[in-house]
């Protein structure tokens, strides 16, 4: 673990700007997240989902549910552990190519893009090490 | 992937000197991934500002954020919220990032401070290497998968020259392979050799023109 890693790990949240980053764009985000019917029709346009064997984790909109959803849900008060599981849903999980398809239209890289604003708002996002090794884009 | 390197630290001074509140905007897509243009090398970039700057008695130091794609309009709200409360804007992206940003704030002095060098591959991590100029006129599949534009010292379309040494080396440097003695190791490899025999015409070098690409599915939607 390099020494980026451990002054991320040690950082403490800072909750009030994450509300705020939150608040500024609750309307239009809070409107994708409750518009998502659970059709599940998005799956199969991620190409990681297809190449992890269908594994749900990589459902479009179980990353977003698990990640901005999550962000959402809890009112941005959420702990450094929390923040470090959503960072592996929408870097990892997700490298942000765009070819997700809702047939409700909700726009799910922008959601992504926008709860990787949010991390990135807490010095949260990949390191050296993790974004050559994996799909950390 | 494009990579790219960071301008030298005085050229990026006397570009924002002169400006009172900037922002550095990271890019979160190929510039990351070759150490130059990510959060953490914006991070790097405002400090060195701020320190040689305070050296000649001027106290500004740029604020930071990064998108995850500059050349992407998607990516750009949270950028578009807080764009205007700057005079000058920073671009740590490729060339096409750069000009991208440029035309979403035109009433922004936008500058570059990274020099977009190549498209490349990672050799390892942190060793990027030039294996495609964006000619245009793909010959790959002749020259078994080896660029003679990008690989070959005179970029020929029909090697090798005269400057090739008995261990296929380039004249240039004998650190060099030369592209076209790879050229036919592979192809004898592939028993494709007569390839090297045909003569290719002269490019039309189409890259040295703007170039836009609609994607075959998607020309009814953007047709005129």
């Amino acid at each position: 673990m390099d020494q980026a890693i451990s002054n991320q790990d040690m950082k403490e949240v800072d909750a009030k700007k994450i509300k705020e980053l939150l608040n500024r764009r609750k309307g239009k985000m809070k409107r994708f997240l409750s518009y998502c019917a659970h059709c599940s029709l998005c799956a199969e346009s991620c190409f990681l989902y297809m190449k992890y064997k269908k594994d749900p984790r990589y459902m479009p909109s179980y990353k977003v549910i698990h990640s901005l959803g999550t962000l959402y849900r809890k009112r941005g008060k959420v702990d450094r552990k929390c923040l470090n599981e959503i960072k592996g849903i929408v870097w990892r999980n997700c490298v942000l190519c765009g070819r997700c398809y809702c047939p409700i239209g909700i726009h799910v890289p922008s959601m992504i893009a926008f709860a990787r604003a949010v991390l990135r708002s807490q010095d949260i996002h990949p390191q050296h090490n993790e974004a050559s090794s994996e799909s950390w884009l | 992937m494009i990579v790219a390197e960071r301008k030298p630290l005085d050229e990026i001074k006397e570009m924002i000197k002169t400006f009172k509140k900037v922002l550095n905007v990271g890019c979160g897509g190929c510039t990351s991934i070759c150490f130059t243009g990510g959060q953490r090398e914006v991070g790097q970039l405002n400090e060195d500002l701020e320190n040689a700057l305070k050296q000649e008695g001027k106290m500004l130091r740029p604020d930071g954020f990064t998108i995850e794609r500059q050349c992407n309009g998607d990516f750009y709200p949270e950028l578009d919220e807080i764009a205007n409360d700057y005079d000058a804007i920073l671009s740590m992206a490729c060339g096409a990032g750069v000009q991208f940003l440029a035309d979403r704030y035109p009433s922004k002095p936008v500058f570059p401070a990274l020099n977009t060098t190549f498209v490349g591959i990672d050799r390892d991590i942190g060793w990027f290497e030039e294996n495609c100029r964006t000619c245009r006129e793909c010959v790959l599949g002749e020259t078994a998968g080896i660029c003679p534009i990008t690989r070959c010292a005179k970029s020929l379309f029909n090697g090798p020259c005269g400057g090739t040494s008995r261990d296929g080396k380039c004249e240039v440097s004998k650190d060099t392979p030369c592209a076209w003695f790879e050229i036919f190791k592979r192809l004898k490899e592939q028993n494709r050799l007569e390839n090297i025999l045909k003569i290719k015409p002269a490019r039309e070098w189409r890259n040295q023109t703007r170039g836009t690409m609609v994607h075959e599915d998607y020309q009814e939607r953007y047709a005129k």
